[in-house]
């Protein structure tokens, strides 16, 4: 995929997120900062519990209140130019930005509709929040019903609870659309979908994205899908993220012992001989994180310095970025892999 | 199965097919839901009422026997005095086997007659019920609606705004005043309004109408029945608010960690639309099911409260004739809160059906 490197549309920049819980503070997300363009789409991928969630929820300002969110700032640019903080929204006027600028899909596409509302209704209900007609509204989400391939006449008049798994979450997809957004945030789309209707499902998004020409978050822990479907990744460990660049130099050059681990520990069909390694340990406590580099209790790659000083986010060639001690040994062994595999 | 029974082209003899086809009407009949449920109904309150029946006749003392205790103390008649008026008072023979008596009963009960009254020679219990049941019907249904609705805006409220001050007050109060039994409610209220205050006269309060009014569709007459009917009222909102309100905060509470709702926020939708359409109605759901049951025993009404207050109800009735043993009387009151009690089951299954179309009925006729 192409996009447009020039036209940044949505800027995060040392976004922190912490829980208030009874132990202490969680850092839940700590100084994330990254770009999402025009067009582009973006994998974040790690581990469950790494942040990912909490890092889109903040993004949309949806978290509980019991969570603290810091940062320099979401700039946010507008079709014509305009740019805003989203940190420094009221709550009227986010209200108005979510959705319209910036809409999600969620996780659970089972319970992400309202059971006693007809699908008709909830379009009805996102577009009059936004100040569009229902005649507006019904063109539309027919034309997108159509174009995620739905019966779109009868999957209008549904109730959630006729539709299945597959077809609520293309609903959803569609949905999103609905207000021409700039940015999509999706929530692992596929994960509570079978093989089948995932590939349906990214077949749709690939179609949809190319002609609406929409940026894309999206948050898996499949990494085949996010490979298929981005074109920047970035790793998220204990939550910060620890390497960000163009899809294909992070999986195949990968500069960080995580990002690494990760693609070790998943299945591959090239390489149907190789054990898969997973990952020891589990993710480190978020209110006391370990000193140094977080990652250092798992990594086979660490040294000394690693457990006491945490690594900077360096920028390597190609706009890449990694947080690692050791990244050339991590490379070294990532191409050896590579090499590996394709003999 | 209607497509083979449509084709014409296949002629049957008719003898055969005519006998099959009442039974199948009779079959569809019954695989019609609202019909099963109807017949299930009626099967139910004929079992509550044989079983009732049966009980009250197990209670000790009969109408006779408690007639004539109190003709003895009340008008100092000797006990064969107090035997030959109440044998002439009353028009029931207290030594007719009780299967009779049951038989009675039920034929009385096919063709619409509930019987006359034990105590009260000549009157028919039919006309206490219609007589009665209007009154009770207004207070405590009236009580119920009030009740249901205000507990069910302040308990998404509180849920909504889960640990604000309004929460926590209202929390606390509602635990309280819903450990209180109704009763006790009513004397704390007359002894601290009207005995100690002396906000209203203790005598004024009782009845149901004030009894200097001509009755008739006046202005004075409805704001004198409202002005009686006020504080027996207040007494059923005040015992059972508490439930409601805890029961939809606790409801709503669960909702609001429902996807939909978060989907909803993300959607940017208006706080007052996902506070209607998405909390509040999907909290209400498990509520309809008790408000049925409530308005099951509003017939019923509270017996205590409307001795208490004299007012004249249905519930002062079953407590009138309890005491003299009236059987027919009782029988009928109890017939009528039965009935209440199952329809208003049925009906709540209805409004289920029609505030969640996952459980809607009459989707399986269809396949």
């Amino acid at each position: 995929m192409t996009y447009d490197r020039s036209h940044v549309v949505l800027s995060v920049r040392d976004l922190s997120v912490n829980y208030l819980a009874r132990r202490g503070r969680v850092r839940a997300v700590s100084n994330v900062s990254f770009d999402l363009h025009a067009g582009e789409t973006l994998a974040l991928i790690g581990e469950s519990g790494c942040g990912k969630s909490t890092l889109n929820l903040a993004l949309i300002r949806q978290l509980p209140n019991t969570a603290v969110t810091e940062g320099a700032g979401i700039l946010y640019t507008y079709r014509d130019g305009r740019q805003v903080d989203v940190l420094k929204f009221s709550d009227r006027a986010m209200r108005r930005f979510l959705w319209s600028e910036c809409a999600m899909v969620f996780q659970g596409a089972l319970n992400s509709l309202n059971p006693v509302l007809r699908v008709s209704d909830m379009v009805y209900d996102t577009a009059s929040a936004h100040g569009i007609g229902r005649d507006e509204a019904r063109r539309r989400v027919l034309k997108l019903f159509e174009q995620v391939r739905l019966d779109a006449a009868r999957v209008f008049k549904s109730y959630p609870h006729e539709l299945s798994g597959g077809m609520r979450q293309r609903v959803l997809l569609a949905l999103s659309l609905l207000l021409r957004p700039q940015v999509v945030i999706m929530d692992e789309p596929t994960t509570a979908v079978d093989i089948l209707t995932q590939r349906s499902i990214l077949d749709v998004l690939k179609e949809l994205r190319a002609e609406l020409n929409f940026s894309v978050i999206f948050i898996s822990h499949d990494l085949a899908v996010a490979a298929e479907i981005a074109d920047t990744v970035a790793t998220m460990y204990a939550g910060e993220i620890v390497e960000i660049g163009p899809v294909n130099d992070v999986f195949y050059k990968s500069r960080h012992a995580y990002t690494l681990s990760l693609l070790n520990a998943a299945p591959r069909l090239s390489v149907g001989r190789e054990e898969l390694m997973s990952i020891p340990g589990s993710p480190p406590d978020l209110i006391e994180p370990p000193p140094g580099c977080k990652f250092h209790e798992r990594c086979a790659f660490a040294t000394d310095v690693c457990r006491t000083v945490p690594p900077p986010l360096v920028e390597y060639e190609g706009g890449r970025l990694a947080a690692c001690h050791e990244t050339e040994r991590v490379l070294e062994n990532a191409l050896e892999t590579r090499k590996a595999a394709l003999a | 199965m209607s497509a083979i029974t449509t084709q014409p082209a296949q002629p049957q003899p008719q003898v055969d097919v005519q006998t099959p086809n009442v039974l199948d009407f009779l079959r569809r009949l019954w695989r019609n839901y609202y019909v099963k449920v109807f017949i299930q109904g009626l099967i139910t309150i004929w079992a509550v009422t044989t079983f009732t029946f049966f009980m009250i006749r197990q209670m000790p003392g009969s109408p006779v026997e408690a007639k004539i205790d109190e003709l003895m103390t009340r008008q100092a008649m000797t006990y064969e005095e107090a035997y030959r008026a109440t044998a002439t008072l009353f028009n029931f023979d207290p030594d007719r086997p009780l299967h009779l008596q049951y038989f009675d009963f039920l034929s009385g009960l096919v063709r619409g007659d509930l019987g006359d009254s034990i105590t009260k020679g000549g009157v028919s219990v039919t006309s206490i019920i219609l007589r009665y049941l209007p009154w009770t019907l207004f207070c405590v249904g009236m009580a119920l609606v009030i009740s249901f609705s205000l507990g069910i805006v302040m308990g998404l409220a509180m849920g909504y705004w889960r640990g604000s001050w309004f929460d926590n007050l209202i929390t606390t109060i509602s635990s309280i005043i819903s450990g209180i039994p109704d009763y006790i409610m009513a004397l704390l209220i007359i002894l601290i309004f009207g005995v100690q205050l002396q906000w209203f006269r203790i005598g004024d309060v009782r009845g149901g109408v004030d009894p200097n009014i001509t009755p008739g569709f006046t202005f004075e007459y409805i704001a004198s029945v409202f002005k009686y009917a006020l504080l027996p009222m207040l007494i059923y909102v005040l015992s059972s608010i508490g439930t409601w309100t805890l029961s939809m905060k606790s409801s709503t509470i669960s909702t609001l960690g429902e996807d939909y709702i978060t989907v909803a926020k993300a959607r940017g939708l208006s706080q007052r639309r996902i506070l209607t359409d998405y909390v509040g109605r999907n909290a209400m759901l498990p509520l309809v099911t008790r408000l049925a049951i409530s308005v099951g025993f509003v017939v019923g009404g509270s017996v205590i409260i409307e001795e208490m207050f004299q007012y004249p109800g249905l519930g002062r009735n079953l407590y009138i004739a309890i005491s003299g043993r009236d059987y027919t009387t009782m029988q009928g009151i109890f017939l009528v809160i039965t009935a209440a009690v199952v329809f208003s089951n049925i009906l709540a299954d209805l409004a289920i059906g029609w505030l969640d179309p996952r459980v809607r009925l009459g989707k399986q006729e269809e396949s």
